[in-house]
């Protein structure tokens, strides 16, 4: 291989050379701001996880698979991972072989930049290189590889049934633009390297395109414009990448690292927020996923448009689209990268000002500890379970019926757990409900919080300091009950019983099995369309602060009817919050773990 | 017998019988179509009306008796409906076919289910029962639930009604005078006992409804508390705690009462979602069917020949639900009259 020109430059560099060196200031600018935006504790946290190797390697591991392999959205749809991957492993591939060139034929070019994306420009072929043709064979295999993810994605645009999506965001005018130049980069790649495949040499796909165009085109003339539109095209990307959804490939490189730094969004804007708002590729999953969808006119209040409006500045719509939202989680859980929408959410809630502040000191905990009994096992209904006595009566019973000794944390009314102040935001209030129920729970002598509502559940296990003590909802522990047959519960096989998952015990805690195993004793455990993870919210949540209920109304039927899949007798559930909300609408009976548990022992 | 003349009533309620009576007095020949085994539908397990205390038997015979004569079809409902130009062509359950020039619908409400308020545990407690119940204690002094010597009994009003959340937005109209009454009634039959009435806001809009609200309060003594009912316990003697805002004083308030009565509202039939689509007759938001015109032709519906009459549109009182049935009859008349 030896250099065509006695210069290593030609002008048509020039629009890519700027499109990169904009891209990397930017993007440097942007790194630094957001570590100066971080509190010192968080940055002292980030950067030392970079260097501790199991954090290191873990960091290399996902950017390699989710950034560049995109493993989470072949398991969602195989279409929609094989079209990215291609994309963006190829893509990887072609920069590092183009490296790789550099470095074996021309080390002494290796500082140029440009040197390894126009390497075929600048070189011709001799008799050494013809024999390692490996290189260029890959070269062309990996420009397939892209070629072939390039007309999936043009297939996408027209149907995207195919790939698994319903409904998709509309572009903006920028990430059209971006996009158009994207896909227009890599038949201008083919097409230049081919034009010169005679002079520095080529392999399966650019030497026969070479052979085809020379029996018409009777000169090179053509290969200059090409090279220059190829240059272009990659100029243009670069340049509108930061204003674009592009901007998700170098922001999810800093998102990974700093997620398992394990920061938290803690302002709705600045430092790890910015990098997950960053970080959304605008693919538009969440759309499908999320519970208000049901509804036409809610369409646009999914995580996608929130981080839109985000980076737009728009306030009002910031505002509305975070009091809206359910706060259900499925839009985290649906993400192929992970943007958490409902703590965006949160951090912009808590930046509210109100005219009235509770406070709680003149709450006595002493009063509530006066009435505990002394038994190993603390219940704690909560306000859902007052307000559906049906299930508490069938918790005490069910404990009764186990020989369980417990006392009751709330029997006449109790402080509340803090997660409704929590879902709005009010960080300050839920903490002085955490300290006070602490020490009542810490003074009672128990070795078990029992809950019966998974919004209580979700902070007891997530946010409260117990010190040993287990914190458990009543679908596991009454599930163990009846495994170690304190329960006797009795089975009946002609029974239909579809289950559930209430957003705050499922995506919230991670509890799937075992309430499904407590429903298996008790009859046939049918599925909803939709489950486990991916199960839709019940409509009744209390994230929303704004939401009317005639507008949940529709949530509400969408969701029973997911449930109705499998044709069951019953649903099943494990929250009151749940429970009550189906029960208006639905016209199968809904009822509670522990009163199907209770009716069956 | 001409087809011309015939005239289905649907629905045997006090609106079904007035207007069945009032076509045969026209000179029509009604049938009258009900789903139960008798009519008299809601009234008929009643024990007396407002406001002047009246037995329900005394508005029950006289509309019975004035029937006979007409057709009567008892645990019948309406399958299809056809329409040609001239007339409706209805199947009916049990295979009947009814061939007439004009419909009136008079299939009424239905009672709120007060175990979907689950936080007033009815269904769940001893101790709660339904305004329906009560009357029907009235009437046959059986029911378990209520104890012999209470000696405090409430009264929530608007269960169900005016309730977003359980998915009724109107108000129901005669729940409001219907638990005064009720606390007058029972105070008259246990004097030692303390009766109270939780209410979001009093309506009492017909005649003589203040005078028995003034008599409720002076010389009865029941306790009307603002505020509604957050929530109800049972306590560990089978008694029930009521817990609610008094938003008069701005304070909570708990009582212990030995017998907590529902005011289960009016809600819509679900039976008229069937008939509205075979008939293509529109429903109103709230589910209840839609008049033509809410001043001037409320027993009109859209469609030509199709009436309507009573509670079918809206909650009502029974004096109101009569003069729509006979509103409608007359409008029976003169639609047919003028295609002579």
């Amino acid at each position: 291989m030896i250099e065509r020109m006695s210069f290593p430059f030609h002008p048509f560099v020039l629009p890519f050379l700027i499109g990169m060196s904009f891209v990397l200031i930017y993007c440097l600018y942007g790194i630094v701001k957001i570590l100066v935006q971080l509190t010192r504790d968080e940055r002292r946290r980030f950067l030392l996880s970079l260097i501790k190797p199991s954090t290191a390697w873990k960091n290399i591991k996902d950017i390699f698979l989710n950034c560049l392999l995109h493993v989470k959205l072949w398991k969602r749809n195989r279409m929609l991972g094989f079209m990215h991957s291609s994309i963006a492993f190829g893509w990887f591939m072609i920069i590092v072989l183009g490296h790789v060139e550099v470095m074996l034929f021309l080390p002494d070019r290796v500082h140029l930049l440009y040197y390894p994306i126009f390497f075929n420009f600048f070189v011709a072929e001799t008799e050494s290189t013809i024999g390692g043709a490996v290189l260029f064979f890959l070269m062309d295999f990996f420009l397939l590889v892209i070629l072939t993810g390039i007309v999936l994605a043009m297939v996408k645009r027209v149907r995207s049934r195919i790939f698994g999506m319903r409904r998709t965001t509309r572009a903006s005018f920028l990430d059209t633009v971006g996009l158009y130049s994207l896909w227009a980069i890599f038949p201008l790649r083919l097409l230049s390297e081919s034009f010169t495949a005679h002079i520095s040499g080529g392999s399966f796909l650019t030497v026969p395109m070479n052979w085809i165009f020379r029996q018409f085109l009777g000169n090179d003339l053509y290969y200059l414009p090409t090279w220059w539109a190829y240059s272009i095209a990659l100029g243009i990307f670069m340049a509108v990448l930061p204003f674009t959804r592009y901007m998700h490939i170098p922001a999810e490189m800093m998102l990974i690292p700093m997620r398992n730094a394990g920061l938290r969004i803690m302002h709705p804007r600045k430092g790890f927020a910015r990098v997950q708002v960053l970080s959304c590729p605008g693919c538009g999953v969440c759309i499908d996923a999320c519970p208000m969808s049901a509804r036409k006119e809610n369409l646009k209040d999914c995580t996608v448009y929130l981080n839109r409006q985000i980076r737009r500045g728009n306030e009002p719509r910031i505002e509305e689209i975070s009091d809206k939202c359910l706060l259900c989680g499925k839009c985290t859980e649906v993400c192929q990268v992970g943007v958490d929408g409902p703590a965006l959410r949160l951090a912009q809630r808590s930046m509210r000002k109100y005219g009235i502040n509770q406070h709680y000191n003149i709450i006595d905990p002493e009063g509530y500890i006066g009435a505990l009994g002394s038994a190993k096992v603390l219940y704690f209904a909560g306000c859902m379970t007052h307000l559906t006595p049906g299930i508490k009566k069938s918790v005490l019973s069910v404990l009764d019926k186990a020989g369980v000794r417990y006392s009751v944390m709330d029997p006449d009314g109790g402080l509340c757990c803090g997660r409704p102040m929590m879902m709005a935001g009010r960080w300050e209030q839920t903490r002085e409900l955490i300290r006070l129920n602490t020490s009542i729970i810490k003074a009672s002598g128990c070795d078990t919080l029992l809950l019966s509502c998974p919004i209580c559940y979700r902070i007891f296990a997530q946010k409260y300091r117990l010190d040993g003590i287990r914190v458990v909802h009543h679908s596991v522990f009454f599930n163990e009950l009846s495994r170690q047959g304190r329960l006797a519960v009795k089975r009946d096989p002609e029974l239909r019983l579809a289950y559930h998952d209430p957003c705050e015990l499922g995506r919230g805690c991670g509890i799937y099995d075992e309430p499904r195993e407590a429903v298996s004793a008790a009859g046939v455990l049918v599925e909803g369309e939709k489950n486990r993870e991916e199960s839709i919210c019940c409509g009744g949540s209390l994230g929303s602060i704004t939401l009317s209920y005639e507008k949940r109304r529709d949530i509400t039927l969408k969701s029973l009817m997911n449930m109705k899949a499998g044709s069951p007798d019953a649903i099943i559930t494990a929250c009151p919050l749940c429970s009550s909300t189906f029960g208006h609408y639905s016209d199968i009976p809904v009822k509670d773990i522990a009163e199907l548990l209770d009716s069956k022992s | 017998m001409e087809n011309k003349d015939q005239i289905l009533v649907i629905g045997g309620g006090v609106a079904g019988m007035e207007a069945a009576r009032q076509l045969k007095s026209l000179g029509f020949k009604p049938i009258l179509v009900e789903k139960g085994p008798a009519l008299g539908g809601h009234v008929a397990s009643w024990n007396r009306l407002f406001p002047d205390m009246t037995p329900v038997r005394k508005v029950l015979d006289p509309l019975t008796s004035s029937l006979e004569g007409v057709e009567v079809l008892l645990d019948t409902t309406v399958e299809s409906v056809s329409r040609s130009q001239r007339e409706y062509t209805v199947v009916l359950t049990r295979g009947r076919v009814i061939k007439c020039p004009a419909i009136i619908i008079a299939t009424g409400f239905k009672l709120f289910e007060a175990r979907k308020k689950e936080e007033y545990g009815y269904g769940i407690y001893d101790r709660v029962i339904t305004n329906k119940d009560l009357e029907n204690w009235f009437n046959t002094g059986e029911d378990g639930r209520v104890p012999d010597r209470p000696s405090a009994v409430g009264f929530v009003h608007c269960v169900g009604s005016r309730d977003i959340k359980a998915g009724n937005q109107q108000c129901s109209k005669v729940c409001c005078i219907t638990a005064i009454k009720q606390a007058i009634e029972v105070k008259e039959r246990f004097p030692q006992a303390e009766v109270y009435c939780f209410y979001m806001d009093l309506r009492l809009f017909g005649k003589k409804y203040e005078d028995f609200y003034i008599n409720a309060q002076r010389d009865c003594g029941i306790h009307f508390i603002r505020g509604r009912v957050s929530e109800v316990a049972e306590l560990i003697d089978g008694r029930v705690q009521v817990k609610a805002e008094d938003t008069l004083s701005g304070r909570p308030v708990k009582v212990k009462l030995d017998l907590l009565v529902l005011m289960s509202g009016i809600v819509c039939n679900p039976a008229n979602n069937h008939l509205a689509s075979e008939l293509s007759v529109p429903l109103d938001e709230d589910g209840f069917l839609r008049s033509r015109d809410n001043i001037f032709s409320v027993t009109e519906s859209d469609r030509p020949g199709v009436f309507f009459a009573g509670t079918c549109t809206g909650p009502k009182t029974i004096p109101e639900t009569l003069s729509e049935a006979r509103g409608a009859a007359l409008g029976v008349y003169n639609y047919l009259k003028g295609k002579k």
